[in-house]
């Protein structure tokens, strides 16, 4: 090594370089994520660490620890919240509404995608439309559910109300069905919530699979299309497998909002969190943070979410590795 | 799952190819088929998008005819799907300050244009840098670190509220600045993730090329992944403009001069303010500001659609 | 490779929690320091800024800004800052939080139930000391007189002239107050402290279609107890049947208040603030939901959210009922403020009793409470003091609080009739344009028939819980049993017994 050194002195600069390179690439992505990681930790990740502190203090409420309170260490916590009668509830409607909306809205926006990049008359027209969601108020989607599935009944009289689609059901001759109100099944319930989280989600997904179009390399069309390829296998073989990561990103961010689903249940049945008489019936794993939260209850509420946590977490990891086979980079 | 769904679906595609084989023989009757086919396909499309269109437009549509209505017609039993009659006083009541408290909508109005563009800004640049770091770049913990970002997403921010306060109000001594409302959410790994996957789509002989000819790496992230991620980028501009758009208890939190006030605060405290009632605001003035509020958000959005939908002209998907 | 990632990240995160529980620890408590009366008093010399959080629509903001602007001539060194925080529910939140930080404001719109949330962070001022026979009662504050028109008494050199008023409450200004405004704020926890004092009050009150029962005079009158009530009940539906109308007779709109009310007027057991604190799980009370159901079942009556519409006073303006029993706060809602004139002439009755005998009568009172919070720097407490006392023995605000929202004045009938806007006011009240004001004169003629429920950490649970199990039975969803089980369980389990 010395030997080397003393004899092509000129290369030792370049050496020193290239070394210096080496040590400045080693750590230059980390240089690159800096800005974020130092956001993140004092905003995330320090609130994280601060709920799993919480979570492990039996019985934390954040205002009697101010008072001056002292809490034991231990899992009381978890036991409370494993306990709780409306855990398996919160869980099974958690993992249905996911299970069924995340396919369901992801497809639909796929189609929705390549149906608007692939028509001509009129294209600007219903691409503004589609993105218009976006710049509707959260309170107004909330309304209209109201307006379209919701009955005012009057006991023992015909409803004063039928609600929107009630209306149209009856006048293509098809039986009302109690959608939300007291009375409702939960099969009924489920399918207003999957539609309107599936709305929900609509205008994002599109917005993303619409721009992932765009990176599509045009050229693979043109080939296909020279070889007499159909609409279909076009669809199926080229965007597809090409949009593909987009498509993954799209679902793995789609199970992680999926499992946190609240505000839909909250926004048509309110923070009864079922149809009128049959409260809870559709309470999710959030919205039984929520309402430990609401409580005082942060201990509760800190292990309910770290449970939730294990669980999205496992299920993101068996995404990840799905997606790292299918995906086509 | 997905995939499965996929998978059920494409199996339609085998029928199509036997009906293609047969067609071969006849290339004059494939060439007609093929028009016919392609008309229909055509119908579909359009009646397909305008089904889907409506429905998206509902809540829309919605929100406009309930800004017009009488906070009576509003709350009869009956929803009408049009105003029995115009009630325009609902828009001149938003800046009539006797009956609004003097709220100074038009200086929320601004500080959250001033918001939206700073953070949009920083954190477009952020997102980039981290993006680029986890899509390009190959370093050791490179899978760890993304795991744990998005291990990030999984708990319910909800659970962040108090302890943020705390650190942005008592440790940073931010009460009362827009960088309180700004920092805390400069970065989001919804975004990273978004525009990763975007620049992963770009293939690696690009950058690989770039490297031989010692282009620096910020240089070809400017010149070549930026333009090429360009709809992505948009994407996440619009998104991060509207995210200022419903966010209420955090702002009102960190904020209680009105000087820096968010116009999330305004309209939500203007149904209130303008209600005799606390607990039941005029919902159908709260609308007519809101929709007051979209108009310009609205030509934003026409005028980025150009830029998300740049390239379509050239992409061969279309007829 | 994955599960590395994730013990190494469960690992670290351990680390870090630990971490954390010193950290945070030892960052020191965001409590403040109980309050002390400084030496000197109130420091009329210098500015003092305080903060007010609440949940007041501009009606009410407005009336709130003329009160500071009277305050600010005779105080014009306290600067008030109020701020709207959202809804109650909002309210509680961020206040909550702000607790936590230290941060909490000096004033705060309050029910009982959040001063008891509040309170396990000791974080709220008693007001015992202020009170006539209170620690401070000898304590003076120097004050610029005011005229009967309300203007700054000057004197030769046109400067304001001073007085020497109490700091405390004078036995004077406190016999103004109706004494069941010092019931609720001192029962909090079963402390014997007095917490929170009203800032205005509402109870329930019945509305009916008055035109409806002058028609079917000699059928119906107005019910004055539930007895009276089934039997209306049985008419009005025979007049609906005759006269073909699709209507139920009566309508409530809560059913939480439903329950809580008829605990109180038979006299069983709801909660208690010490011991044991959820006792609504008895065979009395199962007796009376089991009662409302039958009377459900026979459409005797309906409520808000059985009927899906939000409140039953829109049922009662469309005339789907005739008797209507909902907060005098929400009277505004059974005008038609279109046009301006109601369809029907609207009467307003106190809530059906258990019998007729007024020795027994039993009326929810509810509405905003105020509280004040320990601060670092006891001027702010003293100011917070000084506005609240000012704004609750105003006579001309306390007026203008009712005017806007139907709430009735924190203070006695007899003294409220002393100020003449208020009584010609009063006077003018009616079933059609002036229906506040009725509402108002209604409940303000039972001053001393009000009760309030126990507030205690657990009672804003119980009192949803019950409204949950009527809605439970009444829909058939839940046997009586189950019911009353589950909100039972649901308190336990949250609370302790």
């Amino acid at each position: 090594m010395e030997k080397t050194k003393q004899a092509k002195t000129p290369l030792t600069k370049m050496e020193k370089k290239i070394r210096a390179k080496a040590i400045f690439n080693r750590w230059k992505a980390w240089l690159y994520l800096l800005p974020a990681l130092v956001i993140l930790g004092l905003f995330t990740v320090w609130p994280i660490i601060n709920t799993l502190r919480i979570a492990f203090l039996n019985d934390y409420n954040g205002l009697m620890e101010v008072g001056g309170a002292t809490f034991s260490v231990g899992v009381k916590n978890f036991a409370t919240v494993l306990k709780d009668p409306s855990f398996l509830t919160s869980l099974g409607n958690t993992m249905l509404l996911t299970v069924i909306t995340v396919p369901v809205s992801t497809m639909l926006a796929l189609l929705i995608a390549v149906a608007l990049n692939s028509i001509k008359p009129l294209r600007r027209l219903l691409q503004t439309i589609f993105f218009l969601p976006y710049v509707t108020n959260s309170i107004a989607i909330g309304m209209v559910f109201m307006a379209m599935f919701n009955m005012v009944l009057l006991k023992g009289h015909e409803p004063i109300s039928l609600g929107i689609i009630n209306t149209i059901i009856e006048a293509f001759g098809g039986t009302r069905i109690n959608w939300v109100n007291a009375g409702s099944s939960k099969v009924a319930n489920m399918v207003v919530l999957i539609f309107y989280i599936v709305w929900n989600a609509l205008p994002f997904k599109i917005l993303v699979l619409l721009g992932g179009l765009q990176g599509v390399n045009k050229q693979y069309y043109d080939a296909a299309r020279v070889d007499g390829a159909s609409r279909w296998r076009i669809f199926w073989r080229i965007t597809v497998p090409m949009l593909s990561p987009m498509i993954a990103y799209v679902v793995i961010t789609g199970f992680i909002g999926g499992f946190k689903e609240y505000t839909s249940i909250v926004g048509i049945f309110g923070d009864r969190m079922g149809p009128v008489g049959a409260d809870g019936s559709l309470n999710t794993m959030v919205g039984m943070i929520y309402d430990s939260l609401n409580d005082g209850s942060q201990g509760i509420a800190s292990a309910a979410a770290l449970i939730l946590f294990v669980i999205i977490f496992i299920v993101t990891m068996i995404n990840l590795y799905v997606s790292k086979k299918k995906v086509h980079y | 799952m997905e995939t499965d769904n996929m998978e059920k679906i494409e199996t339609p595609s085998a029928a199509e190819e036997k009906s293609k084989g047969m067609a071969e023989k006849d290339i004059k009757k494939t060439a007609r088929l093929q028009l016919v086919g392609k008309i229909f396909v055509q119908i579909g499309l359009y009646l397909f998008l305008t089904v889907m269109a409506v429905i998206v437009l509902f809540p829309f549509y919605w929100m406009l005819i309930s800004s017009l209505k009488s906070v009576e017609e509003y709350n009869a039993l009956r929803p009408t799907l049009w105003p029995e009659q115009f009630v325009w006083s609902n828009y001149s009541m938003i800046f009539d300050p006797t009956k609004t408290g003097g709220l100074d909508l038009g200086r929320m109005f601004l500080n959250t244009v001033y918001v939206g563009i700073v953070s949009t800004i920083l954190s477009l640049i952020v997102t980039v840098l981290s993006a680029f770091a986890l899509s390009r770049l190959e370093f050791r913990g490179k899978n760890a670190l993304f795991a744990a970002l998005l291990a990030t997403m999984m708990i319910p921010g909800e659970l962040f509220t108090v302890t943020n306060y705390i650190t942005v109000v008592n440790w940073l001594n931010w009460g009362n600045t827009f960088a309180a409302l700004i920092v805390p959410f400069l970065v989001s790994v919804f975004y990273i993730y978004l525009l990763r996957q975007n620049f992963l789509q770009i293939p690696n002989e690009l950058y690989l090329a770039a490297k031989v000819d010692g282009t620096s790496d910020l240089k070809y992230l400017w010149r070549v992944m930026i333009p090429l991620a360009a709809p992505s980028l948009v994407s996440i501009t619009i998104l991060k403009m509207m995210g200022a758009w419903n966010s209420y208890i955090w702002p009102k939190l960190v904020t209680d001069d009105s000087t820096y006030q968010l116009i999330t605060v305004g309209l939500r405290e203007l149904g209130t303010r303008l209600s005799s009632n606390a607990s039941s605001p005029n919902f159908p003035a709260q609308m007519a500001a809101v929709v007051l509020v979209t108009v310009p958000l609205l030509i934003v959005f026409i005028f980025f659609r150009k830029y998300i939908m740049r390239g379509v002209s050239r992409s061969g998907t279309k007829g | 490779m994955k599960k590395k990632v994730g013990a190494v990240l469960l690992a670290g995160m351990m680390a870090c929690a630990a971490a954390a529980s010193v950290a945070i620890a030892g960052c020191g408590s965001a409590r403040k320091p109980d309050f002390e009366m400084p030496e000197g008093g109130f420091d009329t010399s210098k500015d003092v800024t305080i903060t007010f959080s609440h949940t007041m629509g501009a009606g009410l903001q407005n009336a709130l800004n003329d009160a500071i602007a009277e305050f600010n001539l005779i105080y014009p060194n306290i600067h008030i800052e109020h701020n709207m925080e959202g809804n109650w529910g909002d309210l509680h939140k961020t206040i909550s939080t702000k607790i936590q930080a230290g941060r909490q404001p000096n004033i705060a719109y309050c029910y009982a139930d959040h001063v008891a949330d509040y309170n396990v962070s000791e974080a709220v001022v008693p007001l015992d000391d202020f009170l006539p026979d209170g620690a401070y009662k000898d304590v003076k504050v120097s004050a610029i007189k005011l005229n009967e028109g309300g203007e700054q008494v000057l004197d030769e050199n046109d400067n304001p002239v001073t007085e020497e008023v109490s700091f405390n409450l004078t036995q004077d200004e406190y016999d103004m107050y109706n004494p069941v405004c010092f019931k609720e704020g001192r029962n909090i926890s079963g402390s014997e402290k007095l917490y929170a004092i009203p800032w205005a009050k509402s109870t329930e009150v019945m509305f009916y279609n008055k035109t409806f029962f002058d028609a079917h005079s000699e059928r119906i009158s107005v019910p004055t107890t539930w007895a009276e009530m089934e039997e209306v009940c049985k008419e009005i539906k025979a007049i609906c049947t005759e006269e073909n109308l699709s209507a139920v007779p009566f309508g409530y709109d809560s059913e939480e208040n439903l329950f809580i009310t008829q605990c109180e007027q038979r006299g069983t057991k709801y909660t208690a603030a010490e011991g044991d604190h959820f006792l609504f799980n008895n065979a009395e009370n199962k007796a009376f939901v089991q009662t409302f159901k039958e009377w459900y079942d026979n459409d005797y009556f309906e409520t808000g959210s059985l009927s899906g519409s939000d409140y039953t006073s829109t049922l009662f303006t469309e005339q789907k009922i005739f008797m209507s029993i909902g907060s005098t706060g929400g009277t505004t809602y059974n005008i038609d403020t279109s046009s301006g004139t109601i369809p029907f002439e609207v009467g307003i009755a106190p809530v059906p009793q258990m019998d007729s005998d007024p020795a027994h009568m039993k009326l929810l009172m509810q509405g905003p409470s105020v509280c004040i919070f320990k601060s670092d720097d006891p001027q702010k407490v003293m100011a917070s003091w000084l506005f609240v006392k000012f704004c609750t023995t105003n006579l001309v605000y306390q007026h203008d609080v009712a005017r806007n929202n139907g709430y009735m004045p924190v203070l006695k009938n007899e003294v409220m009739m002393t100020n003449p806007a208020y009584a010609t006011w009063i006077d003018k009240a009616n079933g059609k344009e002036n229906l506040t004001a009725l509402a108002v004169k209604v409940a303000m003629q039972y001053e001393d028939k009000y009760f309030t429920s126990p507030a205690f950490r657990g009672s804003a649970e119980a009192r949803e819980q019950v409204g949950l199990l009527m809605q439970g039975v009444l829909t058939g969803n839940k046997t009586l049993d189950a019911a009353f089980n589950d909100a039972y369980t649901t308190c336990t389990n949250k609370y302790g017994k």
